[in-house]
């Protein structure tokens, strides 16, 4: 018994000791972590398919200055501390040249200070707190900001549609609410009113209580913020309760699943404000859309796109920079109309927070369709 | 060398080995299963952290307030013990997550959704602590709540309270005053745990409302029962396994987790009294090896 | 405002309709069944594969996810339990919260993390009048608990097997002693409340449209308030406690100033009646 036990305590010391760096030492390493496991899964695995597709996408082109490019990921479950280990065995033991985060904000927050500290560059995909890249001037984003993205959905809602009347409805996490602060703010500088306002907590599936408050206002909009789970619910409750204002919905919304998820046709003619364009013409988008269905079997959506335009963003900072973090940081953030994401193009960076077209989509036929797009410079970058 | 992963791994083993140890005397001592010990670990961490980013205090000034505030709520908030027992405490202690998590998110006073951030490292000796030192920190706060542990395994506070644990009427009869040790309990246990939760608010740099979730308090749960609840070297050796699991499974990520479910089932079924609990395997070799060196005679029964 | 109340009786409905199988098993072995979210998930995976098998018939996915679960629940029982019967009762919560982390898991791993549409037909009639209406989901909803709830009311009151769970829940050592099959009567009891568990998955993924690895995880603990609130292993109060959950989550989710979460508001009206009452609503004393 003792010897078994001892054996096993030699073995499991000796696994935690195994060199992650098995790999051949001429390639280039990004690293990446989402939450493979949990609540957030799904997010995950589209995180990781991304950025998958993005790395297939530079080896094919020849890699990073003729070197080929390998993805080190691992699962933080969602978690703050996992994300903080997972930051240090990463530099550390992996010694990857560029962080990409295909996380939340929570795991994303705790890992940028890490990152920041031992100076190597992030790249969160699209965590949204604003703190994130307050952390240090070498954490990027390349996702929408809450700002640009509520202001885009103020000008869509009140300019755009002509409605006075809003109904609001909020994710009670750090996206729904730094978003819902801009939405409103701007809202009601162009002179519409909030008639109601509510927050839920992510993971809500019933709506019904809130949906019959929301139709005895009988607003023109309901601008609702949430990801696709909760998002379809809305849709199909808010259609089985009769209510038939517009919906405004957010990148939360951008996903194939979002239509499937909602009862027959409930999904239909909602507009969603997003960055992915998937009527655009620019050849990365369509090449990427195929790819990633390719490889997934799954149609893309926001979250593979943004880790997919992370990796490439961390790619082109190593190519045209080199390798230490300040001449990736500047290259970065010396980036101009950047024609490789499919985002983008990538205008350019304001305190490391990307500036690029936002989109509006509408859903017709079970599809995403290109509605309108922003390139305003007052609506497209972020907020000071 | 990687030292500043281990460090890291490190530093969260000893978080989670001092949340063990506090939840044992609670649900190992006095028997009062609790499924809610991240409610006051996070109420420990928000506490740290709100005296640091917005009253401006130091971690070690802030800290006396973190024991005394962590002690006061955890004894409001076990005062329900007092009239609820068994399943129903549990799950009365299971809502606490959700309640102490829904004020964190409702009050803007705390944050609300958008959390606390910049939490400042502690400093010592004139400059904030690096990955070592608050290695080294949290290892003499593990000590210290080991020896203290221990200090209280020892006196008579815990007899009163196991005597309780297992027949509350005959404790009664015996004269021990249930009510006041079921409160004293709660407070000691969660007045550990918010050390904890500032140790790990200062390590993290920032605290959100969903870090201290209901998953969380299985977690620490599980660590416990797993090393052998009623035990500070069980809670040790449980906090340790159970966080070192994933950490080691990574390599096949994807089954890391399917596994710790695995081994928490097997381990359980086999050795429910866990893996160092009074009787199991381990422990008896251990403790039958023990006698071998010193070479006195084998008794049966000695603890 | 009719609208409003149904919608109410709907969603108490299926909080009951998952907490009378977690009632069951805690009455006859006083053990935290928190697996039962795991069971319940099953069977809405396994109602969604034979939705593809069998042309997205309800009915045959209902059967089918009924049975797969009940055998699933007596597996568990005789696989985990039933060895864990004279230990204190952490240990059986602590193994059931292993199993359902490693169920969840597994869905995952098998199904993929991501929500799958719920595409059932099941031919049952939308209801439409001038002052409510009910979707068909809904209407099935309600039918489906009322009659599990008046089958179980009648096996537990009319028959022998309710007998012998009676007596088991008073004393399983007696039990054995005065002629009953103890073990044959608590397998017989994990397997139907593990097939309500099932039958309450694929209901809710057909409301909600939705089956993913992680829809366990409100049942493993709302289902719990119920469970209490109703008072620990009585069915009838069950049913009450869910409906009654129900409306105060309705009540108050209409009110726009009140953002409190729903499930702390669960666990607050699950504490307060706790410390008036700490056997739960229409719990024995």
């Amino acid at each position: 018994m003792r010897l078994k036990v001892a054996s096993i305590t030699v073995l499991l010391v000796a696994l935690l000791l195994i060199p992650a760096g098995l790999a051949a030492q001429d390639t280039i390493k990004i690293g990446f972590f989402a939450p493979l496991t949990g609540f957030a899964a799904a997010d995950g695995a589209s995180a990781l398919a991304g950025a998958q597709t993005a790395v297939d996408f530079i080896n094919d082109a020849g890699g990073i200055n003729g070197k080929p490019v390998e993805l080190v990921y691992y699962d933080d479950g969602c978690k703050a501390d996992e994300a903080s280990s997972i930051a240090r065995k990463l530099i550390e033991r992996d010694k990857v040249v560029v962080g990409v985060s295909g996380s939340y904000s929570t795991p994303t927050r705790a890992a940028a200070g890490i990152f920041q500290a031992a100076g190597v560059p992030l790249i969160s995909s699209y965590a949204v707190h604003p703190s994130i890249t307050k952390a240090g001037d070498l954490v990027f984003r390349v996702g929408m900001d809450a700002s640009t993205e509520g202001w885009a959905g103020a000008e869509l809602v009140v300019k755009q549609l002509g409605a006075k009347e809003i109904a609001v409805l909020t994710i009670d996490n750090d996206f729904g609410v730094s978003l819902g602060e801009y939405f409103k703010e701007r809202a009601e500088k162009f002179g519409g009113t909030i008639v109601f306002e509510k927050r839920y907590p992510l993971g809500e599936s019933e709506f019904r209580d809130v949906l019959g408050s929301i139709k005895d206002e009988d607003p023109e909009i309901l601008w609702a913020s949430g990801y696709y789970a909760e998002a379809a619910n809305i849709v199909s409750q808010a259609k089985e309760l009769d209510i038939r204002c517009w919906i405004v919905g957010q990148e939360g919304y951008d996903s194939p699943k979002f239509v499937e998820l909602s009862t027959d046709t409930s999904a239909y003619g909602t507009l969603i404000v997003t960055d992915l364009n998937r009527d655009s013409d620019r050849e990365i988008v369509q090449s990427f859309l195929a790819e990633y269905c390719n490889r997934t079997g799954l149609d893309a959506d926001m979250v593979g796109a943004s880790a997919f335009d992370a990796v490439q963003v961390a790619a082109y900072g190593i190519e045209n920079g080199g390798v230490t973090a300040e001449e990736i940081r500047d290259a970065i953030n010396g980036i101009e109309n950047f024609e490789n994401a499919v985002t983008g193009p990538f205008y350019g960076f304001s305190e490391r927070r990307v500036i690029k077209p936002i989109t509006v989509q509408i859903i017709r036929n079970g599809e995403f369709h290109f509605f309108m797009e922003f390139t305003d410079p007052d609506i497209i970058t972020p907020a000071p | 060398m990687a030292i500043g992963y281990y460090l890291t791994v490190g530093v969260f083993m000893g978080i989670f080995s001092i949340l063990t140890i506090s939840l044992n005397i609670l649900t190992g001592y006095a028997k009062q299963v609790s499924l809610g010990h991240a409610a006051f670990f996070g109420i420990g961490a928000y506490t740290s952290a709100m005296l640091t980013t917005n009253y401006g205090l130091t971690f070690w000034q802030a800290l006396p307030c973190v024991i005394i505030i962590t002690a006061f709520i955890g004894t409001l908030l076990g005062l329900p013990s007092l009239r609820v027992s068994h399943d129903f405490l549990v799950l009365s202690t299971i809502g606490l997550n959700f309640i102490v998590g829904g004020v964190f998110r409702y009050f803007s006073f705390f944050g609300g959704s958008m959390g606390i951030i910049g939490v400042p490292p502690p400093r010592m000796f004139g400059s904030p602590l690096g990955n070592m030192g608050y290695f080294l920190l949290t290892l003499a706060f593990l000590i210290l709540t080991i020896l203290t542990s221990y200090y209280f395994s020892k006196t008579w506070g815990r007899l009163a309270m196991e005597a309780m644990g297992e027949d509350e009427i005959a404790a009664k009869s015996m004269g021990i005053n249930v009510p006041k040790f079921k409160t004293y309990a709660f407070a000691l246990s969660s007045a550990y745990a918010g050390i904890a939760g500032a140790l790990w608010a200062h390590y993290v740099g920032s605290v959100f409302p969903g870090n201290f979730s209901f998953d969380r308090s299985v977690a620490i749960l599980s660590m416990l029962v797993f090393g052998g609840m009623g035990t500070i070297r069980g809670a040790l050796l449980g906090a340790f396994l159970l966080r070192l699991f994933p950490e080691l499974f990574r390599f096949i990520q994807d089954y890391r987790m399917l596994v710790y479910g695995g081994i928490l089932v097997v381990m359980i079924r086999f050795q429910p009294m866990g893996l160092l609990g009074k009787g199991s395997v381990l422990w008896n070799g251990l403790e039958w090896f023990a006698r071998k060196i010193r070479g006195g005679p084998i008794q049966e029964g000695t603890t | 405002m009719i609208q409003n109340l149904l919608n109410a009786v709907v969603l108490g409905s299926t909080y009951s309709l998952i907490a009378i199988g977690l009632t069951m098993v805690y009455g006859i072995l006083k053990i935290l069944h928190i697996a039962h979210a795991g069971v319940y998930t099953l069977g809405a995976y396994i109602g969604l594969y034979a939705l593809y098998a069998f042309d997205n018939n309800f009915w045959i996915a209902l059967v089918l996810a009924m049975l797969a679960t009940g055998i699933a629940g007596v597996l568990i029982y005789r696989g985990m339990y039933y060895y864990m019967l004279k230990e204190s009762r952490i240990v059986p919560l602590i193994s059931s919260i292993g199993l359902f982390i490693a169920l969840q898991e597994l869905f995952r791993l098998f199904a993929g993390p991501y929500q799958k549409a719920f595409p059932a037909k099941s031919g049952f009639p939308r209801v439409e009048t001038s002052w409510f209406s009910l979707t068909s989901a809904q209407g099935l909803i309600i039918v489906l608990t009322a009659v599990s709830f008046l089958a179980l009311y009648l096996i537990i009151g009319k028959t022998k097997i309710g007998l012998g769970w009676q007596v088991c829940e008073q004393d399983i050592d007696m039990a054995g002693a005065m002629g009953v099959n103890v073990n044959r009567s608590i397998a017989l009891n994990f397997f139907i409340s593990s097939m309500l568990a099932g039958a309450a998955g694929v209901l809710m993924a057909l409301y909600r449209n939705s089956v993913y690895p992680t829809m366990g995880a409100m049942v493993s603990y709302k289902a719990f308030v119920v469970v209490v609130l109703g008072g620990f292993g009585n069915v009838t109060g069950c049913i009450v406690a869910g409906l009654l959950l129900a409306f105060v989550e309705t009540f108050l989710g209409h009110l726009e100033w009140f953002e409190f979460p729903r499930d702390a508001i669960a666990f607050l009206v699950l504490i307060s009646v706790l410390i008036f009452r700490p056997k739960g609503l229409f719990g024995r004393k």
